[in-house]
């Protein structure tokens, strides 16, 4: 502890990760009433948080190689169990990223939940994410990683559940909470299974081991195939992706920060940390590749047909997710990361942007929100436009960048269907963006004469200037200007960084060579042109059906209602869960628990009782209230141990 | 016949009969005698052993005071119990107070 005033690094490590559990625990326990000083506390607390951040980053950008503090926290054997900090660019970018958006959703949210009666409670809870969060990007060892993965899990469920007397709040709050928790139980159990077999789960040191291929293939499969049940839960994947949607239940700023941006993107961070690792494993990273693929696919499909905003940005978080898992899958590190990186800017902005519809229309369907005027807010309406854009992925845009790179990292596997697969994840991508784009813009019939003059428009005036919008504004404006210069100006100097790390540090060099233009047959231009054209047939294809002044602004898939039921019955993912759960849950195990419960415990209980009481009256004769001859026993009872001593 | 024995099976002599008194009776005043009679008898009791077996220190003597000391304090309890008993039941027979049973 005395290191820590000399050391300016430890010292905004410490501070920039543990004010937000401090301004958590003073809001609960002090300031609960006061709602404007608690979200002052928490958000300055997340403030200091971002200024370390970004001082961290600053102060390490050319560090030689990654920077660890680390302390015994218990020992049993000869196997330790480290507790520490472990700073090198990947975690570094996550851990900026993590304060930005969690700052800017703080802010926002200080104009979205104006006047709510859980003003308070909401800044502890996005405090104690933020904490968790943050631990969790800088975890130097597994287990601390999945202990802080639990704590964001917490937080999720605390926040989605927020409006716990809602019904369907607290079902999606649980619903996330157990479906995740299935993922967590494999993660859980292929650490256990590193720890037997390898006995250490430092970071480092597993990723040195399977660079190195010290570890027996075997080991390595089974434990990252485990490992990869905690990226499913946690990043939705298939096929446990269907809490994400669900998630939606809760506020929109909760739903841009954990359910697009950060949280969720947990799990493909947790893949990239231990990148070198799960690489060393090709069976666990085609399956990867194929769960990614999966899920790319059949999220995209979803999103084409429902109508609510944050439903489709939920299905679009899904299908991101799962094309970061299948760029990292592919072995591109830095393509994987970097689409992370842009996609937690660009989604948590088009959440954001829906955010504030949705505070002024008091709806989440487009098609309502286009008709009542969703235009006329001109500063959503562009942002949003260009985080569509950027997500997908048109020039200059941020997710134009990231897309190639991934594009390029898919057009390098052996097969091609990985590649194809992108591409129409693409434009699946671009058409469900822009349809809801087109809804909100361009609306059937144009805008409804009624809201013209209707109770909407003194309210929107007052909200168009005052404090609550604007407090919902800036952070968007901000976001939307980082999308337009992250991919501009930042991809080179990202590359440098992320890329660093692997020759420096510990990890082998071979992954560094991902994306040469000439390694992967398919010409760099031709490339590029399959993958704008992508998206542009994507946003023509909308344009069409929902843009232009007499289309049917119904789409295909109308003509095909058992396509669309399909489609908008989540591939009747739900239905089979729920299904599943009734018969092996609630059928088999509990049942069987309810019947030990009721006849084995409790019967147990009910006997003794029912004896003890059956005694009580048996010998209660013997009770007549004569004083003497309790005396008589007495004597009787002395002499006879008299007798028994002395002779 | 000035012996140890003699003392003793007095003394056992009488607490039989306070044994039996403390038993029979239904009076409690006569319990109450009784039960000084029991004491008595161990009174003798000690004195006797103190006379006969350790006649040095006089602990067996002091010992017997106490008991008389106790004995009073009991009586004065014993009679003021008594007396509540009586004020409640207007009869001191003993064979009453089995109302006080649960």
């Amino acid at each position: 502890m005395d290191a820590l005033p000399r050391d300016p690094v430890l010292l905004a490590t410490v501070l920039g990760t543990s004010l937000p559990f401090l301004s958590m625990a003073v809001i609960l326990i002090f300031t609960r009433a006061n709602r404007q000083l608690s979200s002052r506390i928490s958000v300055a607390a997340i403030g200091c948080s971002l200024a370390s951040a970004l001082f961290l980053l600053i102060t390490l950008r050319a560090a030689p190689g990654a920077i660890q503090y680390q302390t015994e926290w218990f020992s049993s054997g000869n196997f330790n169990v480290a507790f520490g900090y472990y700073l090198d660019p990947l975690s570094l970018l996550m851990l900026t990223i993590v304060a930005v958006i969690a700052f800017l959703v703080q802010v926002y949210s200080l104009g979205y939940m104006a006047g709510d009666p859980g003003f308070s409670r909401y800044y502890a809870f996005q405090s104690l994410f933020a904490w968790a969060m943050m631990n969790m990007v800088i975890a130097g060892s597994l287990l601390q990683l999945f202990i802080f993965w639990e704590l964001v899990g917490l937080a999720s469920y605390l926040l989605i559940g927020f409006y716990y007397e809602k019904w369907s709040a607290s079902q999606a709050g649980k619903k996330a909470f157990v479906m995740t928790r299935v993922g967590d139980v494999g993660f859980f159990l292929g650490i256990i299974i590193l720890v037997i077999g390898f006995g250490n789960l430092g970071i480092p040191e597993l990723n040195t081991a399977g660079a190195s291929h010290s570890i027996p293939q075997q080991l390595i499969t089974v434990s990252a195939l485990l490992i990869l049940c905690g990226v499913i839960g946690k990043s939705a994947q298939f096929p446990l992706l269907t809490w994400l949607p669900d998630a939606m239940e809760g506020q929109t700023p909760v739903s841009a920060l954990l359910h697009s941006a950060t949280m969720v993107a947990a799990g493909v961070y947790m893949f990239s940390r231990i990148f070198p690792f799960f690489s060393a494993s090709p069976e666990a990273m085609t399956a990867a590749l194929a769960i990614g693929t999966v899920t790319m696919i059949l999220a995209s499909t979803m999103a084409m047909v429902t109508y609510d905003i944050k439903q489709v940005w939920a299905y679009s978080t899904i299908s991101q997710l799962g094309l970061m898992v299948m760029a990292l899958a592919a072995g591109g590190y830095f393509a994987g990361v970097y689409h992370l990186t842009t996609h937690a800017g660009f989604k948590a902005l088009l959440f954001l942007c829906s955010g504030i519809f949705i505070h002024s229309f008091h709806t989440n369907d487009m098609r309502i929100i286009g008709k009542e005027g969703g235009r006329r807010l001109t500063i959503p309406t562009v942002c949003m436009t260009i985080g569509a854009l950027a997500l997908a992925g048109v020039f200059p845009f941020s997710g134009f960048f990231s897309k190639e790179a991934i594009l390029g990292v898919l057009a390098a596997q052996p097969g091609k269907i990985w590649l194809y697969a992108g591409l129409i994840g693409a434009l699946l991508t671009a058409y469900y963006s822009f349809r809801l784009i087109f809804y909100i813009v361009l609306p059937q019939g144009g805008i409804s004469a009624s809201s013209d003059s209707g109770h909407h428009e003194p309210s929107h005036d007052e909200e168009h200037h005052g404090y609550i919008f604007w407090a919902m504004a800036v952070p968007v404006i901000i976001l939307a200007g980082l999308t337009l210069i992250l991919g501009l100006f930042f991809e080179h100097p990202l590359q440098g960084f992320i890329s660093g790390m692997l020759g420096h540090g510990s990890a082998s060099v071979l992954l560094v060579q991902h994306t040469t233009p000439e390694a992967h047959g398919i010409g760099h231009e031709l490339l590029l042109a399959l993958g704008v054209s992508a998206g542009l047939f994507g946003i023509a294809l909308a344009w069409f059906e929902f843009g232009r002044k007499d289309s049917s602004r119904t789409g295909f898939l109308s003509c095909f209602p058992s396509i669309w039921r399909l489609f908008d019955l989540r591939w009747f993912m739900d239905i089979f869960f729920r299904k599943a759960l009734d018969t092996a849950v609630y059928a088999g195990l509990t049942s069987l628990f309810t019947k030990n419960d009721r006849r084995i415990i409790d019967g147990a209980i009910d006997g003794i009782c029912f004896f003890t009481e059956a005694g009580g009256r048996l010998f209660s004769f013997l009770q007549s209230g004569m004083l003497q001859y309790n005396l008589l026993v007495m004597a009787l009872g002395a002499g006879v141990a008299i007798l028994f001593f002395l002779v | 016949m000035n012996s140890l024995n003699t003392y003793l099976i007095i003394s056992a002599f009488l607490f039989s009969l306070g044994l039996l008194g403390v038993l029979q009776r239904r009076n409690l005043i006569g319990m109450l005698i009784s039960v000084e009679l029991m004491l008595n008898a161990a009174n003798l009791n000690f004195m006797a052993f103190n006379r006969f077996l350790t006649p040095d220190p006089v602990v067996g003597q002091i010992i017997a005071l106490f008991v008389m000391g106790l004995a009073a304090a009991e009586a004065a309890i014993g009679l003021s119990i008594i007396l509540a008993l009586f004020r409640k039941m207007h009869s001191i027979n003993i064979e009453r107070a089995q109302k006080l049973k649960g």
